[in-house]
Order: C-alpha cells, then structure tokens, then sequence
C-alpha cells in the first residue's frame, strides 16, 4: 500500500432513500495523481457516491473524506469547494446567461483572475463566448460546466457522466482535457457508463452493480483477469495446427475457417501460427485478432451489458 | 472587500439574466401596474379618477411588494432548486448571504423602479400627489419587502416542486391582492369581515404604506403594525433559514 495519504477515502459508505438502497457499503481509496473511474449502469449508484464525495448528498452511514476533509462538517465544506472542481450531471446555468458572461461571474465566486479565453479555449468554446446558454447545445453546455470546474485550478476534480451528450469532438476534447489533468497531478473521480471511456481514460476502475463495488483494478488488470481468451480466427486452406500450436489454446474448425481460443499472451499464438502456415506452404487469408478487452470483462462481472446506448454516439 | 464584489457581480446578472434579457418579465414587471392603474382608476374612479388613483397608487406597489416575495423570491428559489441551479452555486465558495442578498436587492430594486413608474404615471395622469417624507416612505416599503420577501422564502425553502411553488405564489398573490386594501377598499366589505382583513400582515403593509405615503401620516403613527411586520419577518426569516435546502 501507498504510504501517502489518499486523497479521496470512503468507508463503508451507505445511502438509502426510504426503502430504497442507493448505496450498499462502498469502500474505496484514491491515490493522489490517480484518475479514478466509476463503472455502471444508470442507477448503479455512481452519482449518488460522486455527489455524497462533493458534499450534495449526506451519506446514510459511512464516512467520506476528500483531502482529509469531512464534507458533511459545515467547517470542512468550506475548505473543500475550493479544493474540488466539479462537472456535475445535468448542471443547468440560466438560459438567458452567456457563456463568457458565466466564466466571469464564476471567477468571482472564487477571487480567481479571470482565465475565459483560456478556459474557453481549452473546452473549444472560444468563438461561442457570446452565445447564450439556452442556445448551446448540450455538448456545449457539458464543456462549459467543465471550464467552470477547472476554473479555480482545483486539486481534486469530479467528473459525473462528463461525455453525456458530447458529440465525437466534444469526447475529443474532454479526454485531451483529462490527460492534461493528469499529467498536471490532480486527482480525477469520474463515473461514467461507457467503457471505452473508462478503458481509455482511468487508472483505476471501480465497477459499481446495484450500489456496491464488484471488482476493482487497472483497466489491464480488469481485462486481464475477467476479458476471457483471445480469440484468433483466419481462413487457411489444407491448414492443420500441429501439436505445439494445439497446446496455445481450444481449436474449432468450420469448413477452412479455424479459430483457437488463446489461453494466455495471444501475440505468440499469432507469430506461431504464421511460422507454421509458411512452414507446411498454406496462405493465411482474413485473419482477425480478437483481444478481450473492458467490456467482456465487465460483462463477466456483472453479467450485464452497457453499451446499448453507445451506437448513435460513436 | 471580496463579499462586496461577489455582491456586486450577483447583483448585476441577476438584473441582466432574470430580467432586462426576459421581455415577458419586462412586460408584466413595469407595464402591467401601469394598466391596472389606468384601467382601475377610470373604470372605478366614476367623477373623482383623482381619489380612486390616490388610492390604487399605493395599492398596487403594495400589491407588487406581495409578488415581489412571493413570486420574485420565493418561487424564484423553488425554480432554481428544481433547475439545479442552485446545487452549482453551493459548490462554490459563494458566501450564501450574498446569494440570498442579492436576489432581495435585485427585487427590492426592481420595486423601486415599479413605485416611481406609477407615481409618476399617477402625478402626470389623475394628478396624484406623494405628499410623504421620502425617507418615511422608503422604511415602510423597504419593511414591507422584507416581510414579504422572508414569507416568500418559506414557500422557496418548504416547496419541492417549480408548479407546487408557483401555485401556492399565486394561490397567495392574487386572493390577497383583492383582500388586503390594495385594489378594494376593504370597508365595503361587511364590518366583521374587513376587522379580520385587518389582521393580514398585508393589508397592515398596504395601509400604513398608504397612509405614509399618500396622506402624510408619521411613521409613528403604525408603530403597532410595524412591529407585527418586523414579527413576520423574523419568522418567515427563521423558518427558511431553518428548512432552506441548497439541493
């Protein structure tokens, strides 16, 4: 274990709405410098323990603590809204206010200098400053709730479904965006239902299934535990595997369609199939690599799908 | 020095946001009064439009201090709840006076604006003289507002819902307009109804604005009244400050 002190710990963290359990015992750590994701479907209960992290929620039972600080401590809330920065889902700014107009009165809020250009700049926002909020699209209201979350320099930022209505450029800029954050040192927590996001994106990955944590890992270690075997799968006429190749994993055979499930690195499986072909004179056609990857592992997890939403984004 | 110029930002975007940018808020905020004066006063005035404007005069401002917290802060907070607007204001370091003060002055001035329109309308039209102290006139209104700017914030701090919140605004604004001396002089009501229409902390407000106001009265005059307002307003103060929720 790090010898730092985290810079987010929640314990045991419950939340309940009458009945119903939002929240069932979480238990989590993040390292300073991480970017932490929350894995899982709508209603999984990531938002609930994002916004019980930032103080908007009180925790049922369990404690939370964001740079050593209490957020249900009146006293310690105060010190962290200028710690944290946060993108919240949804965030609705007034209609009738312009972009520009909102990144001032922002700055004010925290005796910042106003960084706009910048901040506008970064978000892609620079030529939109002028325009109303009700007139933005939803990307563009995402990335102007992101400027504004970045703009007091925070060391902690929460990002709560920070792609949700994003177009192609918009999910462009926001993991540019994460990068940079993280090559600055801060912190990330983000929750987020897609996972190529959170594949690409985080360091850790918490998947969250009906308020509690089912697996926790590095998005290759996640993969490489729960993704499954590779599949390598070619069409090679008069091809047969010899012995060495038929120890790489299972071999089925559909007409001169072959496919070996690898059990272990696929990438040797590969060269030794190729050697192999060349050795006995069999051309190798339409060759497919399938790596295991976030979302098999996710569905071995949970036993659920994610991505149904996903097709009209990509 | 910072909480000033917080003060100052809120202040002016409220202005620009909320209104100079909303044309129906314009509207209903500065041209409405002006019609109701002009329509009541000729419609009731029969030969004295002169004594029947003397009287709406106060009586619609006063009505419009009624809105002005019931509508203009306390719906006004349900809607930024429900818009969540209000859970993107606390996570900053935002002092929450300073929110909550802002939206009063931005009110209060708006009231301002809106009693010097219908006096001025008032004066070039049916000849209405405000024969107050200024500084009289401008305690009872700034007390009125107060009170019911801190019995509005109940509604914005108990209320979940925008629709529940501008039902109960209206549920309240419009039956207390017509009951408290704003637009009806409440001795044609029957004698044991106006006594008890006596009792509204509005039509204690609307009476002393318009005896202040309009006929000269000292304050002192309402001593009795002006402390059951202050009462209102520590109570509806209380009260929100007690249930106001941010989120």
């Amino acid at each position: 274990m790090s010898t730092i002190a985290p810079a987010i710990s929640v314990h045991d963290l419950v939340k309940s709405y009458g009945t119903v359990v939002a929240v069932d015992g979480l238990s989590f750590d993040v390292a300073p410098g991480t970017i932490f994701g929350l894995l899982g479907r709508n209603g999984a209960g990531k938002t609930t323990t994002l916004e019980t992290c930032i103080g908007l929620t009180k925790p049922t039972s369990g404690t939370v603590r964001i740079a050593g600080l209490d957020p249900t401590r009146r006293s310690d809330f105060d010190k962290l809204r200028r710690v944290i920065g946060v993108q919240l889902q949804a965030t609705s700014l007034p209609e009738k206010a312009r972009a520009g107009e909102i990144l001032d009165l922002y700055a004010v809020y925290y005796s910042v200098s106003p960084r706009t250009q910048e901040l506008a700049a970064r978000v892609g926002l620079e030529d939109k400053l002028d325009r109303f909020v009700g007139k933005m699209s939803g990307g563009e209201q995402q990335r102007l709730a992101l400027a504004i979350a970045l703009l007091h320099d925070p060391a902690i930022v929460f990002l709560d479904e920070p792609t949700a209505g994003m177009d192609a450029l918009g999910r462009r800029i926001l993991c540019a965006e994460v990068e940079r954050l993280k090559a600055e040192g801060k912190t990330l927590v983000l929750t987020t239902h897609y996972i190529e996001e959170a594949e690409r994106l985080c360091d850790e990955i918490c998947i969250v299934q009906a308020g509690k944590i089912v697996a926790r890992d590095s998005p290759t270690k996640l993969v490489e535990r729960y993704g499954g075997d590779a599949c390598i799968d070619f069409l090679a006429r008069g091809f047969s595997p010899d012995s060495a190749l038929e120890a790489f994993g299972a071999w089925t055979r559909i007409g001169e369609r072959w496919s070996v499930r690898v059990h272990g690195e696929a990438g040797r499986a590969l060269a030794a199939i190729v050697t192999h072909a060349t050795e006995i004179g069999v051309d190798i056609d339409d060759l497919d690599l399938q790596r295991p990857n976030l979302e098999t592992a996710f569905l071995a997890i949970t036993g659920e799908l994610l991505d149904e939403e996903r097709a009209s984004a990509a | 020095m910072n909480a000033l110029r917080m003060l100052a930002a809120q202040i002016r975007v409220n202005f620009v946001w909320y209104f100079w940018r909303d044309s129906e808020m314009v509207f209903w905020s500065l041209a409405i009064p002006v019609f109701f004066l002009l329509v009541f006063s000729f419609a009731l005035g029969g030969g004295s439009t002169m004594r029947t404007s003397t009287f709406l005069v106060p009586g619609i401002i006063g009505a419009q201090v009624l809105s002005s917290g019931f509508w203009g802060v306390g719906a006004m907070l349900a809607t930024f709840r429900e818009k969540r607007v209000l859970r993107r204001v606390y996570l900053t370091p935002l002092p929450s006076w300073v929110f909550f003060a802002a939206l009063v002055i931005y009110r209060m001035s708006l009231l301002a604006l809106q009693a010097t329109i219908l006096a001025i309308v008032g004066g070039l039209v049916f000849h209405v003289h405000v024969t107050g102290n200024p500084f009289s006139i401008a305690f009872i209104l700034v007390l009125g507002a107060a009170t019911f700017v801190a019995l509005g914030t109940v509604i914005g701090a108990v209320v979940r819902s925008t629709e529940s919140a501008n039902n109960i605004a209206s549920v309240l604004t419009v039956p207390l307009s017509f009951l408290s001396d704003a637009y009806i002089p409440i001795d044609r009501f029957p004698h044991a109804i106006s006594g008890l229409l006596r009792l509204l902390p509005s039509t204690q407000f609307i009476d002393a604005f318009r005896g202040i106001a309009m006929y000269g009265e000292p304050v002192t005059h309402y001593v009795g009244w002006i402390l059951l307002l202050c009462g209102w307003t520590i109570v509806g103060t209380s009260v929100s400050a007690r249930y106001f929720r941010w989120v």
